[in-house]
């Protein structure tokens, strides 16, 4: 049996970057009270507010570059909306 | 009339299965923006030969709150173009403008109980050679006393691709080296938010495609004359991850973005965009925007264009090549709250607002830079 083949340095450092990302918003396990949300609950804090905009986005670039996503920002996020 | 040969075309039909599907849940439903409201949206994409206009209609209408709200959407795509695409000539008679029409409507059902939102829609879009039918839903529920969502969305593609052989009358079924004209298409989002602290939200998603059916252009050839042939099936895989920073003290929110893209067709991409939204007023935002884009190309993709007969994978398609973009941008929008408060005839406009999009695309491919821009109008009823 072959031993497993090593990442690519890209793909690690990829690979990494969202352990992390994922790791961040996992620990931060902390709930933010509902008092302290004033700031979360402006238009420009909500992923939401653009929906119209991703798609239109993400319909242009599907048509021009190989790749897709990243515009699926859930909305909401933080039960401040 | 319809444009059919150039080589961009047949990407806003075919490849909006992608794109749409992209916007997860913005997709249909809404689900999380509950509200009987109207927009109106004037989309535009220009660069060297090719012209899209794209006006749109949303409506949204909760009955009779956001247990149950029920939503509508209509989007008019015209594409037009002065180019010659290879194998155009032959069928357009040369360098002319051609307008085409693609026909879009959705209709979609949301609801909200509690922590808990469902969704689902369904949506048809047709132009002359091509019929897609995508059905999908979509949930998402609250968590950790309201501070994380976890959200998860699926649709299902199930299109049919033609191709005009002489005349619009001539319409014949494209399998490309199958042998079914039916384009599948399953995509799934899975994601988590979550709001970190007092000021700063963020979030992942995972977005994966799975798609089985003629992916190519049948109107597009390579260099040497040989038709464009693309692999049936494709699987694609887009983490990303995104952050929104409020300064108060600067009216200024931040918002990072970052995406990881892969697919089995040898393509790997990274894309970062950065917006700074900024409160210049009270009701007046200003957002500046920059994204940079870079790929890898795909396995069968060669850079001078020539293939052998006997190779089974071939493209002409720019976006299968290896290249960046550089994409600045800006946004102004106007809440019209004063003008509903100062004018008592306007007072229908309280919570409406309209804003005003333009992004300049800087790339490598030989599509040329591109100009990208929406006017947007939106009001509660």
């Amino acid at each position: 049996m072959s031993p497993p083949r090593p990442l690519p340095p890209r793909t690690r450092v990829v690979v990494l970057a969202l352990l992390a990302a994922i790791g961040a918003t996992q620990v931060a396990c902390v709930t933010v009270r509902p008092s302290e949300r004033q700031v979360l609950s402006r238009p420009e804090m909500d992923p939401a507010k653009d929906a119209d905009e991703e798609v239109w986005h993400s319909h242009v670039e599907s048509a021009r570059e190989g790749a897709f996503g990243g515009h699926g920002a859930a909305g909401g996020g933080c039960g401040c909306g | 009339m319809r444009l059919r040969l150039t080589p961009r075309r047949p990407t806003f039909a075919r490849l909006a299965l992608a794109g749409l599907c992209a916007g997860g849940l913005a997709l249909g439903p809404r689900p999380l923006t509950a509200a009987d409201r109207m927009t109106i949206r004037g989309n535009y994409y220009r660069e060297a030969s090719t012209r899209i206009l794209a006006p749109e209609v949303i409506l949204t209408k909760d009955l009779p709150d956001e247990r149950f709200t029920l939503g509508a959407g209509y989007m008019l795509d015209a594409v037009s173009s002065a180019s010659i695409a290879a194998g155009a000539a032959a069928v357009t008679g040369g360098d002319r403008v051609f307008t085409e029409m693609r026909h879009q409507s959705t209709v979609s059902a949301a609801s909200k109980l509690g922590d808990n939102r469902l969704a689902a829609f369904f949506r048809y879009s047709t132009e002359s050679d091509y019929r897609s039918r995508v059905g999908g839903f979509a949930y998402a529920r609250d968590v950790l006393q309201r501070s994380g969502t976890v959200s998860a969305s699926y649709s299902l593609n199930y299109d049919r691709v033609y191709w005009i052989r002489a005349n619009i009358r001539d319409l014949r079924r494209w399998t490309s080296t199958g042998d079914d004209n039916l384009l599948q298409l399953h995509y799934l989002n899975l994601g988590y938010a979550h709001a970190l602290h007092r000021t700063l939200l963020g979030g992942v998603n995972v977005e994966a495609i799975f798609a089985f059916g003629p992916q190519d252009n049948p109107y597009r050839k390579v260099l040497n004359g040989l038709d464009e042939s693309h692999p049936l099936k494709r699987q694609r895989l887009a983490p990303s991850v995104y952050l929104r920073w409020a300064i108060p003290k600067a009216h200024l929110v931040i918002e990072p973005r970052y995406r990881y893209y892969a697919d089995d067709w040898g393509i790997r991409a990274h894309a970062i965009d950065t917006r700074f939204h900024f409160r210049v007023f009270r009701h007046l935002l200003l957002r500046l925007r920059y994204r940079y884009y870079t790929q890898s190309a795909a396995f069968f993709w060669r850079d001078d264009g020539v293939y052998l007969p006997e190779e089974v994978y071939r493209t002409a398609d720019p976006k299968m090549s290896a290249f960046h973009s550089h994409t600045p941008g800006g946004q102004i929008a106007f809440e019209l709250d004063p003008v509903a408060t100062r004018v008592p005839a306007l007072h229908f406009l309280r919570g409406a607002s309209i804003e005003a999009t333009y992004n300049h695309v800087f790339q490598t491919t030989r599509f040329g830079d591109a100009r990208l821009g929406a006017i947007a109008f939106s009001m509660p009823f």
